[in-house]
């Protein structure tokens, strides 16, 4: 028998999918009582090169409430060619082109190793991938420059078929027609009127198609592009012209003043235009700005220089004057792009903050980028940039668009919401759960733009009475079908078919507590927490994470009552509760000393990321390498601070080199590059390899910092590690080791000993 | 084949800006992986750190030098970096200076070839950014390693590997968009163009090929 650690992994592997428990509890109350919920994170397009999509369309259960998808739990009866749907039991006939099929000779989707498969949908006309980029010019001339170029460079990397737009923006918005002969026209915009999209479509000349939605194209109509968007390889030549010729917008900025930048009315023409031409194709907005909008609708700040971009603290206390009026615009513009199926991407590079907080919506509804940088000629930008458009082991774009995710649940089962890139497509069911959490009330999501590491948080809700039988078949089943556009513009559909063991929590509890996934469970929680945080204050939200983390202690906990040194907690649980201590100093709950752009930012990635990588966002990732032995993972401990150790951190966001003291000064003596001292040239090379490999991974581009004891960026090591030594307690420890911080922030064992003495006092 | 470096990031516009990777790094096909560095250890139960075992190593007191390289006390190697640091441009130069027009007669003769087959206006566009190619060329704006990939390029384009052509291009674009933006795109326009050229010459070829045959075999039904 596998371990549970084997099957959690081998599951992932091949679905995609994570559970924070892989035994349900049989019973509402008895999951109740479980503190954390049943949930799972689902990658709906986890890359799978051992998976090839077959060429027909899914078999559906012909109950019209149910619609469930054939697969592997399904009953077959081969020689009458029915089959039972696992999900309401209704009996099915196999459609004609099954007939030839037996125990021997099955359909791929009936086979177990299938849990997982994709179909290719052939019907249909298929319309090219289409890319508008949105382009500020109120950058300094070296960020423009860069910025430039990045943008020709993609029509290299851009599919030749792709149609793509241009859309600049200062103080006023230009439509930039693209044609192949040589004048180049565009039209102007005021910057500081909204318009209606039946507006910007009148005044771009665009008429809406007549036809009725339902049948907008049900035959192959002619395609018609606007002259604004035009085939890649049609206008490359004209475009990089046209782009390599684009200058800083011309209005004069007085001193003391910002640059007047219409980014509310820019965005707004860019969702019009696509309203209007290619609603329900896949389609990116690609938002370029290097400062906030100053002017019309979704303006964040005002022109003069002296009243600053709004912050934490103005926010606080309720002066963010602006704030407010500008979310709304960008709310409902992000709105209307998740119901036309298009996403919009952030690309925000300026030192100060350029309103992502009010912005934010626009990616986040839309499965959308956000990437923050300082610069657009930096190598964080150009390479983050160049990564939208990296390939996979087939030599498609990494990119899917319009997915529809629905979940289908066994009886005994409801779904209550979903967190994540998503937009609820209210969609009432007989699975829907009456208890929210994340964004619910739906069985079916909307995910306008995703890649192969989109993963949702998904929350369920058992809700098979109490004193019941464990339901027939001792298994429950969910069922997850994502409809997408995939980047080479066919249809497909991903079908992931799972079950698992229920078990009565009162006889069989073990069991339950034995296949506990705590990864998950941390991520999970924490995505719910940040969800909250999203719309109450900071502290009610530490607050309910801790109440979570000492009722699970309370009911998973070993312990006699009132004895906290009896305390013990099995390793299924072992390290959930150092994932909540870090979880609580991490920038996703702790606003302090980040702007409200930066906490935008960083949620943004947190609410999208897989299983592994929102667990490096939770709890940082720390290497040591010595002379001792081959590099090795350590304690996030001030304590692993030490001289003859180089430290490799990654934190998702940065990735951290720091040199313990003697190496630091062997480094200096220069021994590296001295013959005899050749493996010391090695240790020091060791992480930074390592570090490589990380970046030439991650999404966005980390930040890079190569930093020794000492040195004024250890901070960001000091920053993240358990500070089990400070100031306050140094003497206490015998003899000086690790290095001490300078905080005030509880250690991890000031944690514990306060969450075993609440875990195990009656009166909690 | 592409270029693999690389190269550091810009400190001056980015505070911890990430180091740049070419495009050959960026997409060479893995090759073989070390394992993640996704390890955690779990603290201790009490919360408390564990003392290390030894801080450290004997003969290698804080002030010392580091322990002499031996074949008993090297540290094991950390799997080999994947030709992270090698720089084209450091190989010592064998052969001689690439010549212009070892790289622009051959691309004026694609486009020739264009011609009658391609637009005028679209032939006239890229025959002015060749025209740019070459005044840079012979300006001695381009560096060795553009001028190098550029030969390789014609090179595939002669012997019609549209695709190989294709993706130096690219790799020319994603690391020297500074140098080559404004006239490569004449490059790639002329890659597509004589590609669909000579897929349509191919077709008509076959065409007139299942032409002939069916003349010399008239007799013959097919199956339907």
């Amino acid at each position: 028998m596998a371990t549970y650690l084997e099957f959690i992994q081998q599951n992932e592997e091949r679905d995609g999918v994570r559970f924070s428990w892989n035994v349900w509890p049989s019973s509402r109350l008895e999951a109740t009582r479980m503190v954390v919920p049943l949930a799972c994170l689902l990658t709906p397009l986890k890359e799978r090169p051992d998976l090839p999509p077959v060429q027909y369309e899914p078999v559906l259960c012909s109950r019209p409430t149910c619609k469930a998808i054939l697969n592997p739990l399904c009953q077959v009866d081969y020689r009458a060619k029915l089959w039972a749907c696992n999900f309401c039991f209704q009996r099915n006939q196999f459609p004609p082109t099954y007939t030839g099929i037996s125990e021997v000779n099955q359909p791929a989707e009936l086979m177990p190793q299938f849990s997982t498969i994709e179909y290719m949908i052939q019907r249909g006309p298929q319309s090219p991938l289409i890319f508008l980029y949105v382009v500020d010019t109120c950058l300094e001339e070296e960020d423009l420059q860069a910025l430039k170029e990045s943008l020709q460079m993609s029509l290299s990397l851009l599919p030749p078929d792709a149609l793509v737009g241009l859309i600049t923006f200062g103080r006023m918005v230009q439509v930039h027609e693209l044609s192949c002969e040589g004048i180049s026209k565009s039209f102007v915009f005021r910057g500081t009127k909204d318009l209606t999209a039946k507006q910007i479509q009148d005044m771009l000349g665009l008429t809406t198609p007549a036809v009725p939605v339902q049948q907008a194209r049900p035959q192959e109509l002619p395609f018609v592009s606007s002259r604004f968007l035009q085939p890649v390889q049609k206008i490359d030549m004209n475009l990089t012209d046209l782009l390599g010729e684009l200058q800083r917008d011309p209005w004069p900025v007085p001193q003391g003043k910002r640059p007047l930048r219409s980014t509310g009315v820019a965005l707004s023409i860019a969702v019009g235009l696509l309203e209007g031409t290619f609603p329900n194709t896949g389609a990116r907005i690609m938002l370029f700005t290097g400062g906030p909008p100053t002017q019309g609708p979704g303006m964040v700040v005002g022109d003069e220089l002296k009243v600053p971009i709004r912050s934490w603290h103005d926010i606080e206390k309720d002066n963010a004057r602006l704030m407010k009026k500008a979310t709304k615009h960008y709310e409902m513009l992000a709105n209307r792009t998740a119901t036309n199926g298009h996403c919009i991407d952030i690309y925000a590079c300026a030192l100060d903050q350029t309103g992502l907080l009010e912005m934010k919506c626009c990616a986040n509804l839309t499965g959308g980028h956000m990437v923050m940088g300082d610069s657009f000629n930096t190598s964080l930008f150009k390479q983050t940039f160049q990564r939208i458009f990296s390939k996979d082991f087939n030599g498609d774009f990494r990119m899917a668009f319009g997915a529809t995710l629905e979940v289908k649940t066994s009886r005994e089962l409801k779904v209550a919401g979903a967190i994540g890139p998503c937009v609820s497509l209210n969609v009432k069911g007989p699975c829907v759960s009456e208890n929210e959490l994340g964004v619910g009330g739906t069985s079916q999501w909307k995910i306008c733009g995703l890649d192969p590491t989109s993963t949702l948080g998904i929350y369920f809700e058992v809700v098979n009475q109490h004193n019941a039988p464990i339901p027939q078949g001792g298994r429950g089943a969910i069922q997850f079908v994502t409809q997408y556009q995939h980047s080479s513009t066919q249809r497909r559909i991903r079908v992931t078919t799972v079950a698992r063991n229920w078990a009565d929590a009162q006889s069989q509890l073990r069991h339950i507590e034995a296949a506990f996934d705590q990864e998950a469970a941390a991520v999970l929680m924490a995505r719910l927490g940040v969800f909250r945080a999203e719309s109450e204050e900071g502290p009610d939200v530490l607050r309910w994470l801790d109440r979570q983390l000492i009722r699970l202690c309370q009911k998973f906990g070993q312990y006699n009552k009132e004895d906290p040194t009896s305390f013990r907690l099995s390793d299924s649980f072992s390290l959930y509760p150092q994932f909540m201590f870090h979880l609580r100093r991490s920038p996703f709950l702790q606003v302090f000393n980040n702007s409200p752009d930066e906490s935008s930012y960083y949620r943004h990635h947190f609410a999208r990321q897989d299983l592994t990588q929102s667990l490096i966002m939770i709890q940082p990732i720390l290497y040591s390498y010595s002379f001792h032995g081959p590099p090795e993972p350590v304690l996030l401990d001030s304590s692993s601070i030490l001289a003859d150790r180089i430290l490799l951190m990654d934190t998702f966001f940065q990735i951290v080199i720091y040199l313990g003291e003697t190496i630091a000064q062997w480094r200096k003596a220069g021994y590296q590059d001295m013959p005899e001292y050749e493996n010391f040239k090695h240790l020091l090379q060791a992480p930074l390899d390592d570090a490589q490999e990380i970046l030439q991974a991650r999404f966005p581009m980390p930040r890079y910092i190569n930093t020794e004891h000492g040195g004024s960026q250890a901070r960001f090591l000091l920053s993240k590690v358990n500070p089990s030594q400070t100031h306050n307690n140094l003497y206490t420890w015998g003899q000086e080791t690790g290095a001490p911080i300078l905080t005030d922030d509880v250690s991890l064992q000031v944690f514990m000993d306060h969450l075993k003495k609440l875990a195990v006092s009656s009166a909690c | 084949m592409a270029e693999l470096y690389v190269k550091p990031g810009n400190k001056e516009r980015g505070w911890n800006d990430p180091p740049q990777f070419s495009y050959g790094l960026q997409t060479q096909a893995g090759g073989p992986k070390r394992t993640p560095l996704t390890k955690r250890v779990a603290a201790p139960q009490d919360g408390s750190p564990r003392v290390p075992i030894s801080e450290t190593s004997p003969g290698a007191s804080p002030m010392g030098p580091p322990p002499l390289s031996s074949k008993a006390s090297r540290p094991p190697p950390v799997g080999s970096c994947p030709a992270s640091t090698v720089e084209p441009t450091n190989f010592p130069v064998i052969e001689c200076e690439t010549l212009l027009e070892d790289v622009l007669k051959p691309l004026e003769q694609a486009l020739e070839d264009c011609r009658g087959h391609t637009k005028k206006q679209v032939c006239d566009d890229i025959s002015r950014r060749l025209a740019l190619l070459q005044e840079q060329w012979a300006g001695g704006k381009l560096s060795t390693p553009v001028k190098k990939r550029m030969a390789l390029l014609v090179q595939e384009l002669s012997s019609h590997q549209w695709d190989a052509a294709d993706d130096i291009h690219r790799s020319l674009m994603v690391d020297h968009v500074t140098e080559v933006s404004q006239w490569m795109v004449g490059v790639k326009r002329l890659i597509a163009e004589k590609r669909s050229l000579s897929s349509e010459e191919a077709k008509e070829e076959k065409s007139t090929a299942t032409a002939e045959e069916h003349q010399t075999v008239p007799g013959v039904q097919r199956a339907p």
